[in-house]
């Protein structure tokens, strides 16, 4: 017979000295983070560490509750905290105004939590904590929400699958000769201006990450001919501030460059040529810039209107350098922020004035924000929701209970489930992040080079032997094949620190390894673990060396093999589980391994 | 050195209005027409037990907007209250609940007005209340509640046209439920993007006709790059048209795969099984065109005349007014325009034959022409809440659900939620019953629920809780609770219909008609 799913084997008693003694981490304060905190607080959750880099922002108030308008700009891991408190005296909060991926928040650190709760708004940060609590073994539950959608994961090393097993979109980027030489969308003369205009006259030069660099024979001439434009761009932003300014930025983008584009006969012979302007012309016609002219976002400027709001905003922009120049800052960059009414305004002219050049449809400053910043739709209601539902999976995590965890999904389509529930998916055995074998190595950085690093750790400790493989770190190859200068430096040189994450890859094609990050601990010749065990160096080869070359073998489907991730054992950092490896063991060894 | 130019003129107030700013990430999802509906809302909460889960109902109105909310709430703050109630500290003690609630909620957004009842300590008379307060848009109340306050507010709900929304939130048990004065029909219901494309490739108008054929009657004289640009509507098109000649003008019935080549081939394509489809109505449109017919609608709303008028106009022409809407494609840019402009000129005669339809009919003299456009436009995913009237009969949606849970073994489907609401409703007047008392009320109201386990356990578990409400489960209910309500207000989005039950154990919902 069914039955209801009961809280039977859960002791409320029981829950609440959990949650009591629990210590938590909470990554991000804005929307989800808010109402979590609040969540968290009235459930009596111990003590709670606050992470966030950013400040509050007029646009954060339609949902962020515990800031008001006098909060602007301050930081919102500080003012989350006061605000909790003020409401909660029992609760113990602390908060870092800082960015999670800062050293300071290392895998100690991380270990030190009974759980972590993202709440945040971007890929990256999201990749950086999965990835810490995979390496320190901590579980993490994760939320997201865009407008009426929400979602919430629990994340647990080997028994779910991580942020990173499924693939994520990544932000698109267009080539740079649709952007810069032949747009035919707005979003195209959006990026223009916004990665290339505003960067070039005011901020930090080219916007790389917008552009697809990619040359062939095709455009490798127009390329050259590109960079020489932007060079001749960046001479006219000494002028920025003086009464010609405007007129010399105009007849540099909207009718040098157009003309020299005009004259590329083979660019055209399919498309529409763009048609340059001429500002004397365009000038006189300008309405006035009236407050109901920038304050009417959904309007359709006109070409002339578009120019009044460009030099109106240009003017802004200058007396900002002034300000920041007088101010003392030697070379002051302003940089595009979709809620900073003057980059926008700038954008949104640019883009309309060059869509206007190449017969592209012009598009209002609300739409041109919303393609432009990237913008999520928020609201108060669906990070209620979500929040709610982190803490419903925490009491489970905190109880070990991962077989009843749920993957929740909310969506305003599906009006017969606003919420379903799911299993959670099991972890991807080809994962790039949480199927691989993870393990601390202390190393000396000032002796150890990579050689002591590929040769006696990886190919004799590891068991790899002369099998063909790849070292990496965030930087990039360190290691490969075709790339051996690298292996006499030591590993200090090749920016190899105390944290750092080194991945070393299988380039055979049979019996692939999984891919096995090195989290490397400094330990200096004199450590107290390498002295500590100084005759562990060879028992611990040998003993240790089948068990690692077994757990690496990639696990088969068609074997049903269990996930190498899963026997890797999970003890933390014991001194039995130390390794001492290195080809001077007389002197103390330079590297350390410990089993994680 | 450069000379900086400083104007000498005062600084004129730029860019969007502060307003635009704070709610600009809401904007997105209703646009000002639905910001404006929010602020012109003006919301009456009866609060009543723990009194959390209206408080956290309200925050999530109070910050994007609400115009004004009302709590009406006999409690004095106590010690409790601080466990659970996020606004109440320590200060409020053996204040009204009311003010205090109010007083917090206002800070969180200055725009909101907000008023109290009672101005003393004692019981209110919500009566004098009702009748002496402005028109409220939409009136929350949470249980427990006495009978003659929920008669009350019913009675107002039918004399006033206003929604009701009923919330329950107990334990790790919540649900809450809308009562909607008559039928409901919503114009704005936001579908799909992909679904909203309707390109018009089985049947073309003249004009669009006649810009393909043009386009591809050299087709294989044209140079590698404008046949790798012809715009794949153009392409399926001409290619429609060629199997109509070889088929005594009949549209294929089967679609495969047959071209090959360049980008726009294979958006081509891919674009077949979407596109190219016969006119029919969407199911939701047909219940609005049969209920117009039934007679039993307003005559004079606007939507009705609207609805009429389009139904009239696909009666004539066999179709519905064309959204006008031309998804991005490999194409050049000025073919793309023209293409674009084709669709947008057809899309407002459409709109103006329709207007013209309106204006004729009786009632229709004022018709708005942009409503007529937004009616257009989304003619195929109007939706009508509420459409079937009369109470729900208990026992037929009980069996129901036991014949679906009999089955969810094999269909994989979870199981009934039914037991919550039911153990929850009977103790909408009583907060800390027993489980007999529970239990009895539930089986005077479903006897056949007498001998049902699940409906035994959720009673128990209901008893358990003692009327008490754990804050995170109300916090999460809260917010479905206004997440509905903003669909209501702003009349955009489709609200569920009409119960949501809420499982904390299985962090899952059901919707439910009752």
């Amino acid at each position: 017979m069914p039955t209801m799913d009961l809280p039977e084997d859960t002791d409320p008693v029981v829950l609440l000295t959990y949650v009591s003694q629990a210590k938590v981490l909470m990554v991000g304060a804005g929307g989800i983070g808010c109402e979590l905190l609040k969540n968290l607080a009235l459930t009596g959750f111990g003590e709670i560490h606050i992470v966030d880099l950013d400040t509050i922002d007029l646009s954060n108030l339609n949902r962020q509750f515990l800031f008001r308008h006098e909060h602007i700009k301050k930081s919102k891991a500080l003012v989350a905290k006061e605000a909790a408190e003020s409401f909660n005296p029992n609760v113990k909060i602390e908060a870092h105004h800082a960015n999670i991926k800062d050293a300071q928040f290392n895998l100690e650190w991380f270990r030190g939590f009974k759980l972590v709760f993202n709440a945040l708004d971007n890929l990256e940060a999201r990749r950086h904590v999965n990835k810490m609590c995979l390496a320190a073994d901590v579980p993490l539950i994760e939320s997201g929400t865009t407008g009426f959608n929400g979602q919430v994961q629990v994340i647990k090393k080997g028994v779910t699958a991580c942020y990173d097993c499924a693939t994520k979109d990544v932000p698109k980027s267009f080539p740079v000769c649709t952007i810069r030489s032949t747009p035919s969308q707005p979003i195209h003369c959006i990026v223009w201006a916004k990665s290339y205009l505003l960067n070039e006259v005011f901020g930090i030069s080219e916007d790389e990450a917008a552009f697809d660099h990619s040359t062939d024979a095709d455009n490798a001439k127009e390329i050259a001919e590109l960079k020489k434009e932007a060079e001749a761009l960046r001479i006219i932003r000494e002028s920025v501030g003086t009464a010609e300014f405007p007129k010399m930025l105009f007849d540099k983008v909207f009718k040098a460059d157009i003309d020299r584009l005009r004259s590329m006969e083979e660019m055209w012979q399919s498309r529409q040529k763009p048609e340059p302007l001429d500002y004397d012309v365009l000038k006189p016609k300008t309405p006035a810039v009236t407050p109901e002219l920038l304050q009417d976002g959904q309007k359709l400027w006109s070409l002339e209107e578009n120019l009044a709001v460009m030099n109106d905003s240009l003017d802004r922009l200058s007396k900002r350098v002034a300000e920041l120049k007088a101010a003392g800052t030697a070379q002051p960059t302003i940089t595009f922020d979709k809620d900073d009414g003057d980059t926008l305004d700038f954008v949104a002219a640019a883009a309309n004035i060059r869509s206007s050049i190449f017969g592209i449809e012009r598009k209002s400053r609300f739409d041109i924000k919303q393609m432009a910043g990237n913008i999520i739709p928020a609201i108060a209601t669906t990070n209620a929701i979500v929040a709610g539902l982190c803490v419903l999976e925490s009491f489970k995590v905190l109880q070990g209970e991962y077989e009843k965890t749920k993957e929740v999904f909310l969506s305003p389509f599906a009006t017969q489930r606003l919420l379903s529930a799911d299993k959670p998916q099991p972890p991807n055995p080809n994962c790039p992040v949480c199927s691989v074998y993870q393990t601390n190595v202390y190393v000396d950085l000032s002796r150890a080079t990579l050689k002591d690093l590929v040769g006696d750790f990886v190919r004799l400790q590891l068991g790899y032997g002369d099998k063909e493989l790849a070292v990496s770190t965030e930087a990039g190859v360190l290691y490969d094949p075709e790339e051996e200068d690298n292996l006499s430096k030591k590993l200090g040189e090749l920016g190899i620190m105390q944290g750092t994450f080194v991945t070393i890859v299988d380039e055979d094609d049979d019996d692939v390894f999984v891919n096995v990050v090195l989290n490397i601990q400094e330990a200096t010749q004199d450590s107290s673990q390498a002295q500590k065990e100084p005759t562990k160096e060879s028992n611990g080869v040998n003993s240790d060396g089948d068990a690692t070359v077994k757990d690496l073998k990639r696990a088969r489907e068609d074997e049903g093999d269990v996930p190498p991730t899963k026997k890797a054992k999970t003890s933390g950092a014991d001194d039995d589980d130390v390794v001492l490896v290195g080809d001077e063991p007389s002197t103390g060894g330079a590297i350390l391994i410990d089993d994680d | 050195m450069t000379e900086i130019v400083m104007s000498q003129t005062p600084p004129i107030l730029h860019g969007p209005s502060d307003k635009e700013k704070k709610y600009d990430r809401q904007l997105r999802l209703w646009a000002a027409s639905g910001q404006a509906a929010l602020e012109s809302a003006n919301i009456l909460l009866v609060n009543s037990g723990c009194g959390t889960v209206g408080v956290e109902t309200l925050k999530n109105l109070v910050l994007p907007g609400i115009g004004r909310f009302t709590i009406v709430d006999e409690a004095v703050v106590q010690n409790a209250d601080l466990g659970v109630n996020f606004f109440l500290d320590e200060t409020c003690l053996g204040k009204l609940r009311s003010k205090c609630c109010t007083e917090l909620l206002q800070e969180l957004n200055p725009d909101v007005q907000g008023e109290w009842f009672p101005k003393q300590p004692g019981t209110v008379d919500l009566d004098q209340i009702l009748l002496n307060s402005p028109t409220y848009t939409l009136i929350m109340y949470t249980m427990p509640i006495s009978s003659k306050d929920l008669a009350a507010l019913k009675e107002y709900g039918q004399k006033h046209h206003t929604p009701l929304f009923a919330i329950h939130s107990a334990g790790f048990y919540s649900y809450f439920n809308i009562q909607l004065p008559g039928t409901f029909p919503i114009v704005d219901t936001h579908p799909e993007a992909e679904r909203t494309i309707d390109l018009r490739l089985t049947k073309p108008w003249p004009e669009l006709a006649h810009f393909a054929e043009s386009m591809t009657k050299d087709m294989d004289q044209l140079d590698d790059h404008e046949h790798g640009h012809l715009p794949y509507v153009v392409l399926l098109l001409h290619y429609l048209e060629k199997w109509k000649e070889t088929h005594d003008g009949k549209l294929p019935t089967e679609y495969k795969a047959k071209l090959e080549g360049e980008e726009n081939f294979q958006e081509a394509v891919a674009a077949v099984n979407r596109n190219i489809k016969e006119q029919t109505l969407e199911s939701t449109l047909g219940e609005v065109f049969s209920h117009e017919a039934s007679g039993n609608v307003d005559a004079k709303s606007s939507f009705w005349v609207i609805a009429r008028a389009i139904k009239e106009f696909h009666r004539k022409h066999g179709c519905l007014p064309l959204p006008g809407g031309l998804p991005d494609m490999k194409a050049q840019s000025s073919v793309y325009v023209k293409l674009q402009g084709l669709y947008k000129a057809k899309a407002r005669k459409d709109s103006q034959e329709v207007l013209e339809i309106a204006k004729s009919l009786s009632g229709g003299e004022d018709v708005d022409s942009a409503e007529v456009d937004l009616f257009c436009k989304n003619a195929s995913f109007v939706k009508l809440v509420n459409a079937t009237t009369g109470d729900q009969d208990l026992t037929k949606t009980y069996e129901e659900q036991k014949e679906n849970d009999s089955l969810a073994e094999v269909t994989m489907m979870p199981l009934s939620l039914f037991p919550i609401y039911l153990a929850l409703s009977a103790t909408t007047h009583e907060p800390a019953a027993s489980v007999d008392q529970i239990k009895a009320s539930a089986y005077s109201r479903l006897p056949a629920a007498a001998d049902d386990m699940r409906i035994s356990q959720a009673c128990e578990e209901v008893a358990r809780a003692a009327g008490g409400e754990l804050h995170n489960i109300s916090a999460l209910t809260g917010g479905m609770v206004a997440q509905e309500a903003i669909k209501i207000i702003t009349k955009q989005y489709i609200p569920i219909d009409n119960t949501c039950i809420f499982d904390g154990i299985a962090s899952r919902c059901q919707i439910l008609r009752l």
